[in-house]
Order: structure tokens, then sequence, then C-alpha cells
């Protein structure tokens, strides 16, 4: 530590430059991996908030909710652990707003999802064309009582509540009764609703034309959630990748470039333990560094970002990565350790 | 006693038509309070035996014992311990740790053995002999080739080792500095009673030394002043 403390101190540009180096990349692994959080909230947050275990379908819908079209007799009868819910996808026009697609659940009063839902704002939809709305409507504009249309429909939908972190497949989530569901998409026989969701994870659907999921089964199907995950995935592994290459590079550089210093010590009787230590611990010094400040960013970011920007910052997750960028940068600084162990302490020894 | 022996040493780099023979059947005793020095042209063999003696190179036949024990018997972490403690290098190429001030190079051997240096007092008396105690806040960078080989040497004698092996230890200075480079060996043999042996080409020291060797072809020989100067 003596000696790393002692070079990075000696050397601030070329510790600077490694430092800033790591900054940018950590930086850009945090946010990252803020955006990929987010985005993965924003796709299943309302089914998180219904606390499902499983989901029932209609076995031709391609474990997709949109496409789901269940009867009565394949709902079946329902307890107190299932409620059914009808989804389908809208787009509310108000003359004084721009259009916002959402998501619109249809949900029965008498059953646990609706009881369940958490309001910041206003009550629970008591009556038809009545909604209870994601906060992104807030922050177009919306308010309490704010009326809309959605889709074709004639009739006028007023906002009697707000509900924080209801989105579905990145857009909002309007919550309505199961009644205006089947007016948005015209059922007027047949289909009752679009799903069954359970909070018993026994529960099984065995009739005829339905099928019962994990919720995790449906969230891997949800349209783009999978793919989106694996790129972030992808891009956040490539930048661990080229952080161990970049920091093993300058490492080596440095390395390289001390060992007729290192022969020397070694000449003197210094053990290789010694340099190997001042080695690690100086590629220790400057990711911490560096990772610290890449830290600071990320606050200051979640800071100022605007709320719609689909990001979340989940402290044990941007730990967890912090640690990751730390293991790698070990991993770097190691390459250049074979060379430090088997310095030449002869050839520093006639000029 | 002697502080170290070298018997039969014999040296060979490479084989068959490559061979060369760097030292042949070298025997050598450094006693305690005594200056040695070995001369020679560059490619006798000097730092070879330099090499051998400091148990950085294991020769092809023949043994070094130091403190009555051979490097043979000696792992290679014990020759390091022994190196620290006992074995000061004084070396041609001093190469400081560029990124240490000359107080720091000090500081890096008080980390690595905390015990049985020279004390603050002998250490000041070091750096004043060598005209270095103003320097103690300077990189290697900033000071001349003189200033660094003397304080290489500080840095050498600084755990007070029983044995001094210096390689070529006034290449770079000038002749008012060899004189006190040369007094300073001398008093640390006499006075501190280490053994000191030097390895050079430069004639200036000649006359201090207590024992005069030449090294010629990988043979070494006693020598006397007129032969040598």
């Amino acid at each position: 530590m003596f000696l790393a403390l002692k070079e990075i101190k000696k050397e601030k540009f070329r510790s600077g430059l490694i430092v800033a180096m790591i900054v940018l990349i950590g930086y850009l692994i945090f946010i990252l991996t803020s955006l990929a959080l987010g985005l993965a909230q924003q796709n299943t947050d309302a089914i998180n908030s219904w606390d499902a275990k499983q989901i029932t379908l209609n076995s031709n819908a391609n474990v997709d909710m949109r496409q789901s079209f269940l009867t009565k007799k394949q709902v079946g009868h329902l307890s107190r652990q299932e409620a059914l819910i009808g989804e389908t996808s809208v787009v509310a026009k108000a003359k004084s707003h721009k259009q916002l697609s959402a998501v619109f659940l249809g949900l029965n009063n008498n059953q646990f999802v609706y009881q369940n839902l958490n309001l910041v704002d206003g009550h629970r939809v008591t009556n038809s064309h009545e909604l209870v709305v994601d906060t992104a409507f807030k922050q177009e504009g919306y308010k309490l009582g704010s009326q809309f249309k959605l889709n074709g429909d004639n009739h006028k939908y007023t906002i009697v509540g707000f509900i924080k972190n209801a989105k579905l497949n990145i857009a909002p989530v309007v919550y309505g009764q199961m009644n205006d569901w089947k007016s948005l998409r015209a059922i007027t026989v047949g289909p009752v609703g679009s799903a069954v969701v359970s909070r018993d994870a026994s529960y099984k659907n065995n009739a005829n034309g339905a099928k019962t999921y994990t919720k995790q089964q449906v969230v891997d199907k949800l349209p783009g959630y999978q793919a989106q995950n694996s790129t972030f995935i992808l891009m956040i592994g490539f930048l661990m990748v080229i952080s161990l290459i970049i920091i093993a590079v300058f490492l080596y550089i440095l390395t390289m470039q001390k060992l007729p210093n290192y022969a020397v010590l070694r000449a003197q009787g210094v053990p290789s333990k010694v340099l190997v230590g001042a080695t690690i611990s100086q590629s220790v010094l400057l990711v911490v560094s560096g990772l610290i400040v890449a830290t600071l960013f990320t606050v200051i970011t979640a800071w100022i970002i605007p709320a719609n920007v689909p990001m979340a910052f989940d402290i044990p997750v941007l730990g967890g990565v912090g640690v990751g960028l730390l293991v790698m940068a070990m991993i770097g600084g190691l390459i250049p350790i074979k060379s430090v162990v088997s310095v030449d302490p002869v050839s520093v020894i006639g000029g | 006693m002697s502080s170290f022996s070298v018997k039969n040493v014999n040296q060979i780099f490479g084989t068959g038509t490559a061979e060369v023979h760097v030292l042949h059947d070298v025997n050598f005793e450094a006693e305690p309070s005594t200056l040695s020095l070995i001369m020679g042209p560059s490619g006798s063999g000097k730092s070879t035996f330099l090499s051998i003696v400091g148990g950085l190179l294991t020769p092809t036949s023949g043994t070094v014992e130091v403190n009555g024990l051979s490097y043979n018997e000696r792992s290679k972490k014990e020759r390091d311990a022994l190196r620290l403690d006992s074995i000061g290098f004084v070396l041609q190429a001093y190469h400081l740790l560029p990124y240490l001030t000359v107080a720091d190079q000090f500081k890096l051997v008080d980390k690595i053995k905390p015990q049985g240096n020279l004390s603050r007092e002998a250490l000041t008396d070091v750096l004043e002999t060598l005209g270095i105690k103003d320097l103690l806040n300077k990189y290697p960078g900033e000071l001349s080739g003189g200033q660094q080989q003397r304080v290489a040497i500080a840095r050498a004698l600084y755990p007070d080792p029983a044995i001094i092996l210096a390689d070529e230890p006034t290449a770079a200075l000038d002749s008012a500095r060899v004189a006190i480079i040369v007094k300073l060996l001398k008093d640390l043999a006499v006075k501190h009673h280490k053994a000191v042996v030097v390895v050079t080409h430069d004639g200036r020291l000649v006359d201090s030394a207590d024992r005069l060797y030449e090294m010629k072809d990988g043979y070494l020989t006693k020598s006397t002043p007129e032969v040598s100067r």
C-alpha cells in the first residue's frame, strides 16, 4: 500500500487518467444498470403489485394477456385468492393534453387486485367510466377529475385516483371496471376477461382451452422484455470486460516501466510479495477511487434526472455491479504479476 | 571468522558451441573490518562474481557460504531475508524508485524491515558524510547522477548490513566525491567492522583497499597496488 500510495501521489496525471477512465466506465455501467432495472420494472410493476403467483390465460394466447380471452366456463369458480382481469391497449385523448398510450385493466370490485390497489391520491373506482391511473398521467398534466376519451369510445372517462408505479410493458396502467373493458373491446357475449390471477402458488385451472402459468413465465413473454434485458446484460458484460482490459493494459505498462526498479529491490532482498502487493493495491486504489467518483456522478444523475426517464437506482444491485468492477480490476491487476514475480535481480548487476 | 567465503566456484553460461566459461575455480574470503577491491576490465566476470556472492545467481559448481551456511542450504525466501538483513548492494545502475522521495527510500526499508536499521542519528551522519542531507524531500528525477548514486549508497547502508557489495560505486562521481565515498567505505570496514567488497575498474580506489584482487577472463588472483593501478 505504501508504494502504491506514493506512486499515485507522485504520478498524479497518469493516475488521474486511469481514474478518469474508470469513472467513465463505472458511470456508464451504473447508468446502464439503472436504465435496465428501470425498464425491467416498468415492464412488470403492475403485475408485481398484484402479488400474483399463478396466471391463467387462454391456451392459444401465446402467454400474452393482451391476446387472451377467457369465457365464463374457462374462468370457473374463483375463490378469494383469485381475481379476474381484462386487459386491452388504449390511447387516452383529451383536448388540452397530448395523446397517451396506456394499458386498460378491468377489475371486479369484490376481488383482491381491486381491493389491494395502493392509491397515492383519490379513491378507487366505484362507477362505470371512472379510472384510477398511473402517476405518469399526473406528469402529463392530468388531475383528479380530468376527463378524456379512450380509443374510439364516445364516453368520457374521469380520473378518480392516482396510483404509483403502475406500469405494464412500459405503458402506464389505467384501472377501470370490467364492464368498461368489455365496452372497449366491443364484447357483448362470450369472453368475460383476459386472465385469472391467483395469489395461491398451487392454483391451477384445468378448463378446456385455458392454461395456467407462473407469474415469471408470463413476465418473460412480455413483448420485448427478454430481448431488452439480454441487450442490457450484454452491454454491461462487455463494459465489464473492457474495464478489465483497460486496467490490465494500464497496469501492465506501468509495471513494465518499473521492472528495473523492482529488480534492484529484489536484489536488495525485498520479497516478491511486497512488490505484488504494491501492484494489486495500486489497482484497487485506482479502481475504488474511480468507482467513488462514478457513484457520486450517478447520485447526482439520479437527483436531477426527469421523473419520466425509466431509471431505477437500486443500491444493492449497483453495489453488486461496483463489486463486479472491482473484481474485474483485480483480475486485470493480476495479469502483470507474473512479470513482477519473475523479475531477474541479476539483470541490475553490472549496470 | 570470514563473513563469507567462495570455494571453487565455476560459472558456465550456455551449452555446446555457445558455452561461455565466465568464472574459473574462484576462491575468495571476505572478513569483517576489511575493504577488498576486485579490479578488472569489463567482461572479466566481476558482475557475475558479485551476483553469485549476493545469492542472486547459483554457480554451476562450487559453494558460497555466508555466516557459515551455504546458499545451497537456504531456501529462496531465506536468501531474500539474508540479503535484506546482511548484504548491502551498492549498484552501478542505482535505479532508485522514481516516485519515492529520498526520505521515502529509507521509509520503504523500515516498512519491510522494521528493526535493525541504522538509528536516526547514524543515518543523519551517513547523509551528512555523503552530502545529501538536504535532499531528503527530493525525488530521484530532481537529482543529478552523482547525487542519485550517493542516495543509493545511503539506502544500501541503512539496513546496517554486515556485508557490503559494491558494483562500480564511484562510476558517476567526480574525484572529490570519490574520496568521500572511499572514506565512507573504509570507515564502514574499519570502524563498523563490515566486510566491504568493491568490484570496479576505477584505479582511484586502489590505495584504500586492504586486499586487492584482479579478475581477468574469469580468473581471480591476488594483486598489488602497482599492478592494479
